[in-house]
Order: structure tokens, then sequence, then C-alpha cells
């Protein structure tokens, strides 16, 4: 079993990577209520990678089909700067705008990947593939997560201010749209790049339950921080065990890790309550 | 006493649309004053306008260099869920003399734990602020106002959804905060009946208009009458004053 792990140890790495920025992240995605923009974020990024794969299966870019992130991140980074400036603020409530997004993207990538001849099938964008990570895949991974996991780090107590009360934060001289608009566009780039190869579904998994199992467990952000790291690693590293040995696909099997943490979690909350 | 904030020819508004014009007043240090007017009247571009995150759209909003706010939010402002203890919420008063990307250390620890215990509630440090009662709530935002050595504390709503033992307690807490500290506030309300019986000066904001003076020059029947476009009575009861519409003939016989 061990042996097929190590084959394989090079998109373990990957997949603990992305849980470690995706779960940090997530807190702020679950505690701010914007779970929705994490998803939509996600559907953006695979809109962006289809579109990829489709100009070059037209032959306009031939090069996008095997590095589509280019396209990736612009449009993530692009919906990321679009919902952290507000999102179309006026008539039509915040939630209709991130659902629209949502259900755009979506069909979006599937139509573009139904016509990109040098595409995958599109079960990739929910599934992912992680085993396909190569070394120089966790590069770019680590390239990305550890700036963002720094400034994340660096700039906590402002994150969580602004966050938490934005108009006394702003009355102190933070600049709180600059705020939010970094900590969205840290977003966007760890899901572009995430989304390259964990898919949708363990992007979104990874952004949720992890900080959903950490307000369950404890009452402090240290806490839920610690907390949210320590399942997505956890999660990662049994649902990776497990899959390989056992020929299951790799992403569900960390987000039924995942879940069932979460369903631990809650579990015991409900003990200690009664 | 110099002014820490001065409205010269003051139009407020957002984009095209004009809330309030022609406001010329200023805020002098020591100043006791309720912002006061029903919902949507415009205290909040007033306080805006104070704050500087509303740019007037004619006229000038002079502020002394010296000046530094100590703001309270409305309580459904802060997001409760926010698993966070008392003394790190009061702390955050201290965030901008920290530094970006900095800690708070044990002077601001010391700090913070001395404006809980000037406020009440030094026993509360380690509990959560969402499981604290409204008033609770309240003076720990008003220490973490304090914490940050403001010279104008401006609280918005204080006392809004809380009873009448929280709402005498908040309003006692603001009033020795001026009387004992010296500190200058700003009451922002829409329930004239509470702040006029604590603050000095009232700025009523009604239907478009604004007039500020006294408690003893807006608090008369004719000032209110025009400003609210309805007969009121005043009165006065154990040295509270009571502001009533007058009821007309119809209504009397109504109720009765």
């Amino acid at each position: 079993m061990l042996d097929a792990i190590l084959i394989f140890q090079d998109a373990l790495y990957g997949a603990l990577v992305i849980g470690l920025a995706c779960s940090v992240l997530g807190v702020y995605v679950v505690m701010r209520r914007i779970v929705f923009v994490g998803a939509a974020l996600a559907q953006l990024s695979s809109a962006g990678i289809a579109l990829a794969l489709w100009l070059s299966g037209m032959g306009w870019a031939a090069a996008l089909s095997s590095h589509p992130i280019g396209f990736s991140l612009v449009v993530t980074l692009a919906g990321a700067l679009f919902f952290g400036m507000g999102g179309a603020r006026g008539r039509i409530p915040a939630d209709a705008t991130i659902g629209v997004t949502y259900a755009v993207a979506a069909a979006a990538g599937i139509l573009l990947i139904a016509k990109a001849s040098a595409g995958e099938a599109h079960d990739i964008f929910l599934q992912g593939n992680i085993l396909g990570i190569t070394r120089v895949d966790m590069l770019v991974l680590l390239a990305v997560a550890v700036p963002v996991m720094l400034v994340h780090l660096v700039f906590y107590k402002e994150f969580l201010f602004v966050s938490f009360d934005r108009e006394t934060a702003r009355t102190l001289g933070y600049r709180v749209d600059f705020w939010n608009l970094l900590l969205y566009l840290t977003l966007g780039l760890v899901i572009a790049v995430a989304m390259q190869f964990a898919g949708v579904m363990l992007v979104f998994n990874f952004l949720v339950l992890p900080a959903v199992t950490g307000m369950l467990v404890t009452r402090s952000m240290r806490g839920i921080f610690a907390v949210a790291i320590a399942s997505a690693l956890l999660a990662a590293l049994i649902g990776f065990s497990l899959s390989v040995p056992f020929d299951l696909p790799t992403g569900p099997s960390i987000i039924v890790v995942s879940g069932a943490f979460a369903l631990l979690a809650w579990i015991g909350r409900s003990m200690v309550r009664h | 006493m110099s002014d820490l904030v001065t409205f010269r020819g003051v139009r407020l508004g957002y984009g095209r649309r004009t809330i309030l014009s022609g406001l010329d007043f200023s805020i002098p240090e020591g100043d006791f004053l309720g912002l006061v007017g029903p919902n949507g009247a415009g205290k909040t571009t007033v306080l805006r306008g104070i704050l500087g995150s509303l740019r007037p759209l004619e006229g000038t909003i002079a502020v002394d260099p010296g000046l530094r706010f100590g703001y309270v939010p409305q309580r459904d402002q802060v997001d409760y869920s926010f698993p966070l203890k008392v003394l790190d919420v009061v702390m955050m008063g201290r965030y901008d003399r920290i530094g970006l990307g900095r800690r708070p250390g044990a002077d601001d620890r010391r700090r913070a734990v001395a404006a809980l215990e000037h406020v009440g509630i030094a026993d509360l440090a380690d509990r959560q602020l969402g499981d604290l009662s409204g008033g609770q709530k309240q003076r720990t935002l008003i220490a973490r106002a304090l914490v940050g050595e403001p010279n104008l504390l401006i609280l918005d709503e204080p006392t809004n959804g809380m009873d009448l033992v929280s709402t005498t307690q908040i309003l006692g807490l603001v009033r020795e905060l001026h009387e004992t500290d010296g500190m200058t506030v700003i009451m922002v309300s829409h329930a004239l009946n509470e702040v006029a019986n604590y603050v000095e000066r009232i700025a009523l904001v009604v239907g478009g208009g604004f007039r500020i003076g006294t408690v003893d020059e807006i608090m008369s029947e004719s000032v209110l009458s025009a400003m609210y476009g309805i007969p009121v009575d005043v009165d006065s009861f154990n040295g509270h004053r009571i502001v009533v519409a007058r009821r007309t003939a119809g209504e009397s016989g109504a109720r009765a």
C-alpha cells in the first residue's frame, strides 16, 4: 500500500498544499458567509480552463491545452475583482449575482468543453485529476500557496478586523475596500490554481468543510484555523491513502473523509451540549 | 475650546441626490451632542460626513488635525458569529496604533483591560462577545472605542433594541464619560425623548431639515412642531423632558 502511495507522492504533496491553502481561506469564506462566492469562483475557474481548451481545439493557441492555467487565472481573478468590489451593487441582491455567475460559468464550461477537440471529459471539472499532479505542478502550487499563506499570516489582524466590523475599521483609517479586494484576489488565485488539479468539488470541499469542522470543535479564531488546517491535511492524507490501493476516485475519497470529520465534530459538539 | 469638526455651507448626498443642504455648524471640544431624527432622515449621512467617509457635494468639512474618533457602531453592524473574546475585541481599538502586520503587545492588553474596567466589565474579559447581553456588548464596543484614546466619541444608536434598564445604564455611562473624563460625545439616535435628557445640544434631522441648538432651544413646542410638521407638546416629568404629539379632537374621540 505504501509503495502504491509513494508512486504518487507528488500528487499527495499537491493535495496537501491545496488542502492547506483552501482551508485557511475557507475560514474567511465560511465566517463571512460567502460560501457561494467560493463556488462561483471555482466554476469561473473551470470555465476558464474550458475556454483555453476550446481555443486550443480551434487551433488558435495550441499550447493552451497543456497549460490552461493562464486563462483560468484571468477569468477567476476577474470574478474575484468583481465580487471583491461589491459585485453589481444595486437592484439585484448580491447572492443573486453570485447565482447567475455560478450557473452561467458552469454551463459555459460544459458547452465549451463539449466542443473542444483537445478537451478532456467534462467530469474532470467536477472530480479533478489529483493523481496527475507532477513535481512541476506541485512547485507551481507551492509558488502560489506560500505567498498567499504568508500574506494571510502577516495581515491576519487586518483581514479579521475588516471581516468582523468594517465600519469601525474604516473609522480607524483602514482601507476596507483594499483589504476586501486582497482577500478576494488571494481566494481567486488559490482557487484558480487548485482547480487545475483538484476540480470544483474538491476545491469547494476544502473551502467549506474544514472550516465548518473547526467552528464545531473550537470557539476561538486560532482554534478554528488550527482545526481547519489539521482536518484538511488529515482528510487529504487519509482520503488519498485509501483511494490509491482501493482504486477509488481520489477527490471524492478526500471529500468523504472531510465529511466524516465534520459529522464527528457535530456529534461530539451535540454530546457535549447535552 | 477649539472646534473639532466644522461644517461650512455643506450639502450632503449621494450622486446627484441631495439629502441635506445648508449645513453650518461646529462641534467644539467638550460638546455632548445628540444627532436625532427618524430613520431615513439623514442622520447616518451627517455622521458619515463627520467621519470623513462621505465627501460633501458642496462646502467644506474641516476637522481638527489632532482629531481622533472613537466609534461605537450600531450593534447589528458587528458580526457576533466570529468567536472572539471580549478582550480581543477591545484590543481592535488599538489596531491602527499597532500598525500593519504587527500583533498587539502587553501594553495594548493592559490598556484594553483598563478600558474594560472603565466601563465596568473587566470580569467579562475572557468571555465570548457573542455570549453577552445587549448592554454588555455595547459596553464592550464603548471600551473598544475608548482604548484608542479618542478625543471625539461617536455612538450610533447605542440603545437600539435595549430594554429600559440597559438603556438607562448605557446612557448613564456615556454621560459619565462626558462629565468625568471631559469626553466630547456625539450620540446618534432616533429616540428624541431618550437622548434629550442626557445631551447638552441637539442636532435635529427631520424631513430634509436640519436644526442645531441647545436642548432648551430645540426642545420647544414651536421648534419641534415646525420640524416635525405636526403640533407637539413638550412636558416635564420629574425633571425629564418628554415630547408627545398633540392629539387632535378626532383622535381623542377615537381613542376614547
